[in-house]
């Protein structure tokens, strides 16, 4: 009976395999767009490129969905709901990145209302290149992160919660306080 | 000027009784005046009167060499069509200026942008120090032209940082393999 090294080391059991199988064919994505990329989302939706193919479909809710994107540029008002929004999704959770403003700033990065990068406030597994990228690109992507999720490799959500407060100090860096106060909240 | 008769001499009285020397037309239907400081509510209230009912935006422009800003007045007329300007000027150091929610309530928000964004204080708006787009804004001004908006984002949002011999070197890759030819 050979016994490979990597099944000695492999960390994910039989059944979550399984269930990351499972979690690959029925993707939600969160109706929630921030910045330039919504525009590219109605035409992989619809009938031409037909995002349901990929067993995905728009959602609602946050407490439903399982994958938020960021579509464009991030304002620091804007993350601050963002953070609230990914808090309150339930794991397993998947964040996509689009375009070269949650990469590096785009052409925004002199403003002083726009981040300059994602990744260091929260977990992005998939970025995706382009100003803006096609639906092509975009199905591209979701089904290479269908494959990643069904591969395990798909790994954000652990990531914040092992490395929390280090999250937790870039955005109390950026922002002053995550916590939302507003004129319309008081 | 293709301007009605009542306009003609909605501005032969203006410039009779308050003496107001740039009249200027900046675009088709449009009429932009320069006034002193203390004339701006009682232009503004005859103009209300004479059918400029819509107070369309308040705008604020910084110039920094002469150190004033300048507020802008912007209102619309719906019976003619006609857009009429209302400039003046105000100190930069420490600006205050007369609120105009009186005459115009839904200055009330204008107000408290330019606030926001410029540092000017207006007397008699109570809502005019809130904060209204900004959260936790802790620097000057940030439309001020002073004001480094590159400064401000390396200091609070941190940049990715890039190997640029890597990057050379992977674009002389490319154009050897004859992904792009090599401009001569």
């Amino acid at each position: 009976m050979n016994i490979f090294e990597e099944d000695l080391n492999d960390t994910i059991t039989f059944w979550e395999k399984i269930k990351n199988i499972f979690r690959g064919k029925s993707l939600w994505m969160l109706h929630y767009c921030t910045g330039c990329g919504a525009v590219e989302l109605p035409p992989t939706m619809t009938a031409r490129f037909d995002m349901e193919r990929l067993g995905m479909g728009p959602m609602a809710t946050p407490r439903q969905a399982d994958v938020l994107l960021i579509t464009g540029y991030l304002s620091v008002k804007t993350l601050r709901r963002v953070i609230y929004t990914y808090e309150q999704m339930m794991t397993p959770k998947y964040l996509v990145g689009f375009g070269s403003c949650t990469l590096n700033g785009g052409i925004y990065y002199d403003s002083y209302a726009v981040i300059n990068r994602l990744d260091y406030y929260l977990p992005v597994d998939l970025y995706l290149a382009g100003c803006m990228p096609r639906p092509e690109a975009i199905m591209n992507t979701f089904k290479t992160l269908e494959n990643m999720i069904t591969k395990g490799e798909a790994n954000g959500w652990k990531k914040y919660v092992e490395n929390y407060d280090w999250y937790r100090n870039n955005q109390i860096r950026s922002l002053g306080e995550v916590y939302v106060k507003d004129e319309f909240h008081e | 000027m293709n301007f009605t008769n009542d306009t003609k001499e909605l501005i032969s009285i203006l410039e009779k009784s308050l003496d107001i020397k740039d009249f200027t037309t900046p675009k088709k239907n449009e009429i932009s005046i320069v006034v002193d400081q203390n004339n701006v509510p009682t232009i503004l209230t005859y103009l209300k009167d004479k059918g400029w009912k819509q107070l369309s935006m308040i705008t604020c422009v910084d110039w920094i060499e002469e150190n004033k800003f300048e507020l802008v007045y912007v209102l619309f007329n719906w019976t003619n069509g006609i857009t009429f300007l209302v400039k003046t000027k105000i100190e930069r150091e420490n600006p205050e200026y007369i609120s105009i929610i009186d005459i115009f309530p839904g200055a009330r928000y204008y107000e408290r942008d330019i606030h926001e964004f410029f540092g000017v204080k207006f007397e008699g708006n109570s809502d005019s120090e809130k904060p209204l787009f900004l959260e936790l804004w802790d620097d000057k001004p940030p439309m001020r032209k002073d004001f480094d908006p590159l400064e401000y984002s390396k200091r609070k949002f941190p940049d990715r940082k890039y190997d640029v011999e890597l990057s050379k070197n992977v674009v002389k890759e490319v154009i050897k393999e004859g992904g792009i030819n090599e401009r001569t």
